[in-house]
């Protein structure tokens, strides 16, 4: 395993390795699954820095009944409140991290993303209702001056077990419902991603 | 809770001629497929020589050329052309429809020479489209009413405007109060158009929050004023919200379904989706922004894709300093 030290990364060349996306994406997917369990949506999102998780969330709409408080954006907070404690620059530090996430981020969160700075996104499945990493829209490269700074993404990791995961929880939440593919990932992805 | 207090002193401090409601317009931001000209495509037509023949004409041609994506269109329009010897004209296939050989025969049919036309491909949804339309084929047009009211400017009457006026004041006095703490001079009002209530007035705080943009706090306020909310507002004075009358209320509020957003300037992709995920009602602004996703770079509030769509409308208070200095600086830069 690589470590990602600080040293000798510089931002245009951060990216993190193949040992790496798997390592981490195999967590993200034990949060999703974790949660699935726990009858919650089955998203996992982790921030990582040099090789230590500096946040991570789960989807908070309904406790706040803020439509806005989707995993993303829980763990960028999480991610300022680790900066804050360590005396570390937001900036900095989100120069190195990686995000990643079992489903591609909305169109909101692809733009918070930018906003921190985030130099690169590891994600499994397509977001067909509200991607935000190309699905729908691309903000991910999108020439926007004024919205922080694109980031890459890498996509695809272990994506047949994201939808399948998605599917269940579906399928629980609403026994007796008649679920299409539509229905899903709009009930998923408004009420809880 | 708070009061929000009277906009007196500060009215009076301002050029009485920028807060006049003749002096800025409320625009619709429109989709694409409302604000583009009309699409045309290649057909063939040719001129009716018996006019007694017309119907069964045109009960032949729908039989064999219906025109079931053109039913906007009429089969037959009177001859442009006053010196031909013809009236009627009549629309045979579209070129598309013609690909496969067309197996009109125009002579034997009563039909002269056919001849080359363009014709709209959708039905035109502005007067300015059908207009356009029509000059090239007759068209059918359901106007709807509120689209050519609001193309026109006259959707909302002067008490209406003055009081856009009245909440984009609240905006403003509150982007002023986030610039006095060295934020970017951006403030957001969430109203309740059924009671004219104001629900949460904000400014932008992303010198201290990268994400915590007018709009996104206003969200956030918004949730405060329903018993929920994830962020404290205690340095922010410019920053409060007032919970509904909830025993009057029913439905219960829920997220900012049925609400209206004023806010300074167009907001950004962050708070554009956000207002999506949160089923605003309809959005006011002022100005333009570089990366602005309600007309300028996006037209987030259009896209059919989305599962939430709602009105947007600039120019609110256009013309007032505070409003329009924030992009005549940026422009200069650039
Ligand atoms: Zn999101
Ligand atoms: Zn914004």
């Amino acid at each position: 395993m690589i470590a990602m030290g600080t040293e000798g990364v510089c931002g245009e060349s951060f990216y993190p390795s193949d040992e790496e996306i798997k390592k981490w994406m195999d967590k993200a997917f034990d949060m999703a699954k974790d949660a699935l369990e726990n009858g919650e949506v089955p998203v996992g999102c982790l921030l990582i820095y040099n090789n230590e998780i500096i946040g991570k969330g789960r989807n908070e709409v309904n406790e706040t009944k803020n439509a806005s408080r989707h995993a993303e954006m829980v763990a960028l907070d999480e991610l300022r409140d680790w900066c804050e404690l360590r005396g570390l620059e937001v900036k900095r530090v989100c120069e190195k991290t990686v995000l990643y996430v079992t489903v591609e981020p909305c169109i909101m969160c692809a733009a918070a993303l930018r906003l921190f700075n985030l130099p690169v996104v590891v994600y499994g499945c397509r977001n067909d209702r509200f991607g935000g990493c190309g699905s729908v829209l691309d903000i991910s490269s999108a020439n926007l001056p004024q919205t922080g700074t694109m980031f890459k993404c890498v996509a695809g990791h272990r994506a047949e077990e994201a939808v399948e995961m998605l599917k269940i929880f579906y399928k629980q939440e609403n026994p007796n419902g008649n679920p299409n593919k539509n229905d899903l990932l709009n009930y998923v992805t408004f009420l809880l991603l | 809770m708070f009061k929000f207090g009277t906009m007196e002193p500060e009215r009076k401090r301002l050029k009485i001629s920028d807060c006049d409601v003749d002096s800025w317009e409320v625009v619709p931001v429109l989709s694409d497929e409302l604000s583009q000209d009309v699409e045309l495509v290649d057909a063939f037509a040719a001129p009716i020589l018996d006019k007694k023949q017309t119907s069964k004409l045109v009960q032949q041609l729908n039989t064999l050329h219906p025109l079931t994506s053109l039913a906007h269109l009429k089969r037959v329009r009177a001859c442009k052309n006053k010196d031909s010897p013809h009236a009627l004209e009549i629309l045979i296939c579209s070129v598309n429809d013609a690909d496969e050989p067309c197996h009109f025969d125009c002579s034997n049919a009563g039909l002269g020479e056919p001849f080359a036309v363009k014709i709209p491909r959708t039905p035109p949804l502005t007067r300015r489209q059908f207009e356009q339309a029509s000059e090239h084929w007759p068209t059918c047009f359901h106007e709807v009413k509120q689209v050519t009211a609001a193309l026109r400017g006259e959707l909302f009457n002067a008490k209406q405007k003055a009081q856009m006026r009245d909440y984009m004041m609240l905006a403003i006095d509150s982007a002023k109060a986030g610039k006095d703490l060295g934020m970017s001079a951006v403030g957001a009002v969430v109203v309740d158009p059924s009671s004219d209530k104001v629900i949460a007035v904000g400014h932008d705080c992303s010198k201290d929050h990268p994400l915590q943009h007018a709009v996104m706090v206003c969200i956030d306020l918004v949730a405060k004023s329903q018993g929920g909310g994830c962020y404290t507002y205690e340095k922010y004075p410019g920053c409060k919200f007032n919970s509904p009358d909830l025993e009057n209320k029913t439905p219960q509020p829920y997220i900012c379904t049925g609400y209206d957003l004023y806010v300074t300037k167009e907001p950004c992709v962050l708070c554009a989706m956000a207002l999506v995920h949160s089923r605003i009602g309809r959005v006011f602004f002022g100005i333009r922004s570089e990366d602005g996703a309600m007309g300028t770079k996006f037209k987030i509030h259009t896209r059919k894709d989305l599962n939430h769509r709602f009105e947007v409308f600039k120019g609110v208070l256009a013309r007032l300093p505070l409003i329009s200095t924030e992009l005549k600086v940026k422009r200069r830069r650039s």
